[in-house]
């Protein structure tokens, strides 16, 4: 086995299962995107090839229809446990992207998780991001606690020693995990060849076009490629230039777009 | 680049020093250097810096928080990766603020190697020690100096000497190892990947290179050779399989291994170490995070240090430990701390050490323990914890301090509390000073030497029978001996303590202390008891003094003691009447180096009591006929 992946894997596994043992109800968010698609992996991995974690979906009603479809069919061959959280009162109201990107995406996405994670007692949540992502997230915690509601307090963040994580908190905090932030886009690429994880279609080439980022469909962008195979991707990614996030519309509003979204609750 | 070619360690590096020093400054120059910055990130940096009408600043790649642009500070660690020469690196980025210290030691936690930052115009500053005192606590032993700024002083070589040379003499303070100092301009780039020529005067290698070079002996490599230490996370239960998962901190393991945890004391069996999908894994090394299945169903939970018998971690309730207090909340006397190491963890008490010795000006007492100083403490721990020596790097010598929900210090172990291993060094100053009939007057009296034989090995291997055998024929011989039998003391001396791991300590410290007062008679001394532990038989020798302290290992195959039974205890263990029993659920670790080897179920009881005269011969002991030489020389010599 590749050894630096390795010790990638061996690291997450490590705070997967820390999380499971020191947390009350622990979830895991999945977009079925790349990420979330490792993170599952990773998971089975902890576990032996179960999967005692129930998944989250925030379905902002927007998504790329391709994406529900291979969602439904994925968990029903896995035979997964899967909450869909929407935010039906805005979308009743008539929310969209037109209303103004960062506030469709503070509604339908942040609200309707924070709605998820009341409802269903959610103490703590496993998530996908990377710190290579984009800048606010590479300022993040492996274990970050939101203490009121959802907010980020990324000036004050606690100390996290060695593999020593936080976890033990009081009830009304609640907790991000984020076993992936180590990882970097071509690492992701490069587990999913070796492990041969099962993909979205939605990240292969079609007429010269793909998918680098998957999510809402009016703020997903394609990008220009001939990488039809795993393989090209990952040569692909060996030779760009342009960031992972070039396609996703959100995060050119302004400036500090990510962090002030992150820092009310958004993933 | 193809994957064959990229090294396949990841050297973690962390880059600290003083505020303003130019740490981003030079994580974001390297970054931009080697060419891992995309370009719409870069363009997104200039626009930005046009904004705000600055000059293009490197550090913004990593300072992407508001706050940390508008006011051109650090507030938070981030971690980059980069690749040189073909070898990837993490570049972990630390603010030097002192109210960010544990956003620094969060960052410098996990590196390997640090990049001290250094501005030629300022020297050495608050934060430039106070950061190397942590990369000490936290262990990592290897600094590379950096001048930053000389282009702002002319490229001054005079100015650059002098500098290095405090530098050197600071990181030598703290015992860390300075790898170079090199004069740099992270700003303008300048001997970060090659050297410039605007320092005709610098003969060293610029930065990266030189990074590179030193790599592999500059990186902690996973020495499958130290001790194996796993933590244990959790247990699972999956399709009537049960499942020791955790995480390898050192050495190696394979599966037919007999492993130890500490600090229950509880020892079984490797069926298998297995992996998710399905794969049984033939070993599996420092790093790995594993599953084990055991050949044996015992009870352990999370927080177990799992080791191989002979070489089992320490396990004690008071502990020494260097702390780095790292909240801005200062100790509180009336706040319970939890802490922790490895997986395990329990509340504690802090105290300072009897003779506590503030080494610098950055080291307090309780009083002052608060954000940015450091102290020596003693943690009494509610619970037993099992740990390993700093001294031993790479093993299980971390620990952290928690208060309620937050993280107050961390530290690395010193060892066990002074008053806890000054309980043998109080034995021998008493023995020292008694000063009544000296053992040797005792000696020439009795016409014989006084010695301890301490009799060994499981229950049923024969060890009161030889006791018995070996009594009647020092007696009978005009010899004066004495039969310390652990179930008899269990009676009396010892009643009171069960057969825990603390009690089992006791019961021996117990035996041998009373060894040495028959000793100090000129005794010679059966002790038979099972002693599972090689650390307790070491407590014991300490307490009698090698010299006198014959270990002999009776041995004899378990099935062998368990069908000879005298007692029935093999037959209750088997039951689960005895939860606690040496050889089943509770250990034996054999001595590795015994005085003499007897193994009963080959042996007679009249061989093994020839090799034990044999033994005592060798000692200087005289049996039979010859014991008028003893007496003779005895005679002379008075």
């Amino acid at each position: 086995m590749n050894d630096y992946l390795s010790r990638l894997e061996n690291e997450s596994v490590f705070i997967i299962r820390e999380a499971y043992k020191k947390t009350k109800n622990l979830a895991m968010l999945w977009s079925m995107g790349k990420d979330s698609t490792v993170l599952m992996h990773l998971v089975r991995k902890a576990f032996l090839g179960h999967c005692p974690i129930t998944l989250v979906h925030i379905d902002t009603s927007y998504k790329i229809p391709e994406m529900i479809t291979w969602r439904d069919q994925f968990v029903k061959d896995n035979n997964l446990k899967l909450i869909v959280g929407q935010n039906k009162k805005a979308l009743e109201e008539g929310m969209n992207p037109e209303m103004g990107r960062l506030t469709c995406c503070g509604a339908l996405k942040t609200q309707a998780l924070l709605d998820t994670i009341a409802e269903h007692k959610i103490q703590a949540l496993l998530l996908g991001i990377r710190r290579d992502e984009e800048g606010s997230r590479g300022k993040e915690r492996v274990v970050s606690p939101r203490v009121d509601s959802a907010s980020w307090t990324y000036k004050d963040q606690p100390a996290e020693l060695w593999n020593f994580y936080n976890l033990h908190l009081p009830e009304e905090v609640h907790l991000r995990i984020h076993p992936l932030l180590q990882w970097t886009e071509l690492d992701i690429w490069e587990y999913i060849r070796q492990e041969e994880i099962e993909v979205m279609p939605l990240y292969f080439a079609e007429n010269g076009k793909r998918y680098r980022s998957l999510g809402c469909a009016p703020c997903t962008g394609t990008i220009d490629s001939q990488a039809k195979t795993i393989d090209d991707i990952i040569t692909e990614l060996k030779s760009t230039k342009t960031g992972e996030r070039a396609g996703r519309a959100q995060d050119k509003v302004d400036t500090y777009a990510m962090q002030k979204l992150r820092q009310v609750g958004y993933m | 680049m193809t994957q064959e070619t990229i090294g396949e360690q990841i050297g973690k590096i962390v880059i600290v020093g003083h505020v303003d020093h130019g740490k981003s400054t030079l994580l974001g120059r390297i970054l931009m250097d080697c060419g891992q910055i995309p370009e719409d990130r870069i363009a997104y940096v200039q626009k930005i810096c046009q904004d705000k009408g600055v000059v293009f600043e490197p550090a913004f790649f990593l300072d992407a928080l508001q706050e940390e642009q508008e006011q051109g500070i650090s507030i938070d660690t981030t971690r980059v990766r980069f690749e040189f020469n073909d070898r990837r690196f993490v570049l972990i980025d630390a603010p030097g603020h002192i109210e960010f210290l544990k956003n620094m030691a969060t960052g410098a936690s996990e590196a390997e190697l640090g990049i001290l930052v250094l501005d030629c115009q300022e020297g050495i500053r608050a934060q430039t020690t106070r950061h190397l005192k942590i990369l000490s606590v936290l262990g990592i032993t290897n600094v590379v100096a950096v001048v930053n700024k000389l282009d702002k002083i002319g490229y001054d070589q005079e100015k650059f000497e002098r500098l290095s040379e405090e530098i050197r003499a600071e990181i030598a303070q703290e015992k860390l190892n300075c790898v170079a100092v090199v004069p740099i301009s992270a700003l303008n780039g300048e001997n970060i990947v090659s050297v410039s020529k605007n320092f005709p005067w610098y003969f060293g290698q610029a930065l990266l290179p030189l990074i590179d070079s030193q790599h592999a002996t500059l990186t902690v490599q996973a020495k499958s050779s130290a001790p194996f230490r796993m933590l244990l996370q959790d247990v699972y239960k999956f399709d009537d399989e049960r499942y020791f998962a955790g995480r390898v901190v050192s050495g190696k393991i394979t599966p037919g291994t007999q492993i130890f945890f500490s600090p229950s004391g509880k020892m079984a069996k490797v069926e298998a170490i297995v992996q998710f999908p399905n794969k049984r894994l033939p070993e599996a090394v420092s790093g790995d995070s594993i599953a084990l299945i055991l050949s044996d169903q015992i009870f352990v939970e999370r927080g177990e240090i799992i080791s191989f018998p002979n070489q089992i971690p320490e396990t004690d309730n008071e502990i020494r430990a260097q702390i780095a207090w790292v909240s801005t909340h200062p100790f509180d006397p009336d706040n319970e701390y939890l802490v922790k190491i490895g997986t395990n963890e329990s509340y504690c008490k802090i105290t300072m050490p009897e003779s506590n010795h503030l080494e610098s000006e950055m080291f307090a007492d309780l009083a002052n323990l608060a954000n940015g100083t450091f102290a020596h403490v003693v943690l009494k721990a509610k619970k037993p914890l099992a740990y390993d020596h700093s001294s031993q790097s790479g093993l299980v010598s971390n620990l952290v301090i928690c208060s309620k929900y937050e993280t107050v210090a961390f530290g690395s172990i010193e060892g066990k509390s002074q008053e806890a291993s000054k309980a043998v060094a109080i034995d021998r100053n008493v023995t020292c000073e008694t000063g009544y009939v000296e053992r040797t007057e005792f000696e020439r009296e009795k016409k014989h030497k006084g010695t301890v034989l301490w009799l060994t090995g499981l229950s049923g291997a024969g060890k009161s029978t030889l006791a018995k055998k070996l009594q009647r024929q020092f007696f009978e011989q005009g010899m004066q001996a004495v039969v310390l039998d652990g179930d008899n003391l269990r009676h009396g001396l010892c009643a009171g303590l069960g057969f825990s791991r603390e009690d089992r300590a006791e019961n021996i410290r117990r035996v041998a202390q009373a060894a040495k007062l028959f000793l100090d008679t000129g005794t010679i001394v059966i002790v038979a008891v099972i002693s599972p532990y090689a650390k307790d038989r070491e407590l014991a020798k300490q307490i009698i003094g090698a010299q006198d302290f014959n270990e002999v290992f009776v041995f004899c195959p378990m099935e062998v003691c368990e069908e000879r039974d005298p007692k029935g205890l093999y037959a209750k263990a088997k039951d689960g009447k005895l939860p606690s029993f040496s050889g089943r659920d509770m250990p034996y670790q054999p001595p590795q180096e015994p005085a003499l080897r007897l193994d009963s179920s080959k042996m007679t009881v009249e061989e093994e009591m020839k090799a034990i005269t044999q033994l005592l011969a060798g000692r200087g002991f005289s049996f039979g006929e010859t014991q008028t030489v003893v007496q003779q020389k005895a005679t002379t010599k008075s």
